[in-house]
């Protein structure tokens, strides 16, 4: 069947229809600049969805959990063998995704009788001095979508992931119009919580073509907030040791969110 | 990367598998016999270092000499070596394999801490340090590649300092108060001895500036008569290398505190 390239291009169709239908459930996730470095942030009811891939380097992921593993375990394997065989300085988030995850991901996407990653993910790599911020997000297809960052103008201070193309690109609106440098973690938090909100309630909602409306974001707040659990991570730029990484526990959050 | 990249591994294993599996950490020849060889070549040494437990938690020193036979090869070597934010390794014996058994340690347990998502335990960060050494064990039969390190690290779940030393093959012995190793181990043993034992308080009583102190008279003392274990270079500002371990993490003294002290109260 998949001799013919029709069929096989049919087949791709489904297959990504397939995804697509499987990831549209996904929580969003958003990561922004902030004074001090990168805050990953989310709402979740069941496992931890952001992580700590190398120095510099964090990993936020919507979709299957076994695939999610899969590639969290490869990203790490792939950081620490170069950090340990050359040095942490030569690992890069550019190189991870370029050379490394986007072709293994294509191939797996495209080789129709083997099973393809049911995941989206969202990368985050604080630069090192003066150097931007790079947000990457990385499809099931092996595409990438990123800031520009270090290798190009950095146009946006900003990534998201979430289930469908509609709801990052409403969540994508809201925050090319924040202002994020120089602002402080608590503002950060609020910003990331409001991206988050606008892409949860657009998940279901594909008709839609505008922001929701502030009645309904503050209605959907309170029961978020009510059920679910916050994560976060901050990428600290200028962290007294190498590693940069630190989490935030949903009870430090809250404290940030509602203080005055 | 192959589409299933850690599927043949299993996801406990650890930092030292996989380093061989992509053939960065090459495998320890077959123990075989002594006789077997040639004489092992003249290898660079690192010499004295000393560790012992003071009032806040574990002071950890090291001369800065490295020699192979009775030539001095280097006099800057640092022995006293970070491997995470409240572990300290020192080193004596071969520096080529050390240096590599410490980066292997300190990527290990970041590795372990992001796949894991958890630290390692502090017998597990002992027991891969142990590990380490057995797997040289073919070098050290061939008299090639000989490390005795010190271990020091604070158990934050007991609230209390922990120091180890180890044997060539890797036994590793809990240490009540004090351990030394390499060339001058042999004078500093005693001096240590002598100090806990008579002197006007036992080393756990010891505030830092104190413990300080007696590390650089214990290591200038084992200079004295070991022409392996460095002296201090004070026009080169070369210093022996003083870092503590304790609840805050580890804190290294800084070249002039030290410069003063050796100043004042040393010579």
């Amino acid at each position: 069947m998949t001799e013919e390239p029709y069929r096989w291009v049919e087949a791709i169709a489904n297959r990504r229809e397939y995804i697509e239908h499987q990831l549209a459930g996904g929580s969003p996730i958003a990561a922004v600049t902030y004074r001090d470095g990168v805050l990953l942030f989310t709402l979740g009811r069941e496992r931890q969805k952001l992580f700590e891939i190398y120095d510099r380097i964090a990993m936020g992921g919507i979709g299957h959990p076994g695939d999610l593993e899969r590639l969290r375990m490869s990203s790490i394997e792939l950081t620490s063998t170069e950090g340990f065989a050359r040095s942490p300085h030569d690992v890069s988030l550019r190189r991870l995704a370029n050379y490394s995850l986007s072709p293994a991901l294509k191939a797996a996407f495209e080789q129709i009788y083997g099973p393809p990653y049911l995941t989206r993910l969202l990368f985050a790599e604080v630069g090192r001095g003066d150097a931007p911020n790079l947000f990457l997000r990385l499809e099931y297809d092996g595409s990438i979508h990123t800031n520009g960052g270090p290798f190009a103008r950095e146009f946006e201070q900003f990534g998201v992931v979430s289930g469908t193309a509609l709801s990052t690109s409403l969540m994508e609106r809201y925050l090319r119009e924040q202002k994020l440098e120089d602002t402080t973690l608590k503002h950060a938090i609020g910003v990331a919580l409001h991206a988050w909100l606008i892409g949860h309630l657009t998940l279901t909602d594909d008709s839609r073509e505008d922001l929701p409306t502030h009645t309904e974001l503050a209605r959907h707040r309170e029961e978020q907030l009510a059920s679910a659990t916050l994560e976060a991570a901050i990428l600290e730029r200028a962290s007294p040791t190498p590693m940069t990484w630190r989490p935030l526990t949903d009870t430090a959050i809250r404290a940030l969110l509602y203080e005055e | 990367m192959d589409a299933s990249p850690v599927a043949g591994a299993a996801a406990s294993e650890d930092f030292a598998g996989m380093l061989r599996r992509h053939g960065l950490y090459p495998p320890s020849p077959a123990a075989t016999g002594f006789a077997a060889h040639t004489p092992a070549p003249e290898q660079t040494q690192a010499t004295t270092i000393l560790a012992f437990k003071f009032a806040d938690g574990v002071l950890v020193a090291g001369d800065r000499r490295a020699t192979a036979g009775n030539l001095v090869v280097y006099d800057r070597a640092d022995k006293v070596l970070e491997i995470d934010s409240h572990s300290l390794m020192a080193i004596a014996g071969v520096p080529a394999t050390a240096w590599e058994m410490a980066r292997v340690l300190e990527h290990s347990f970041q590795f372990y801490r992001r796949s894991q998502l958890q630290e390692m335990s502090h017998e597990g960060k002992v027991r891969a340090l142990s590990k380490l050494l057995r797997d040289n064990l073919g070098f050290v039969m061939q008299g090639v590649g000989v490390v005795v390190p010190l271990f020091a690290t604070f158990d934050t779940d007991a609230d209390a300092a922990r120091l180890y030393f180890y044997d060539a093959m890797g036994a590793q012995f809990e240490a009540a108060d004090y351990a030394a190793s390499g060339s001058g181990s042999g004078s500093v043993r005693s001096i240590l001895h002598y100090e806990n034992t008579w002197g006007k308080k036992p080393l756990r009583k010891m505030k830092e500036p104190e413990a300080v102190l007696l590390a650089l008279r214990t290591l200038d003392t084992a200079a004295e008569t070991d022409t392996a274990t460095g002296g201090v270079d004070r026009r080169g500002r070369v210093y022996p290398i003083v870092k503590t371990v304790t609840r805050r993490g580890i804190a290294t003294l800084s070249e002039k505190q030290l410069a003063r002290m050796f100043k004042e109260k040393v010579s």
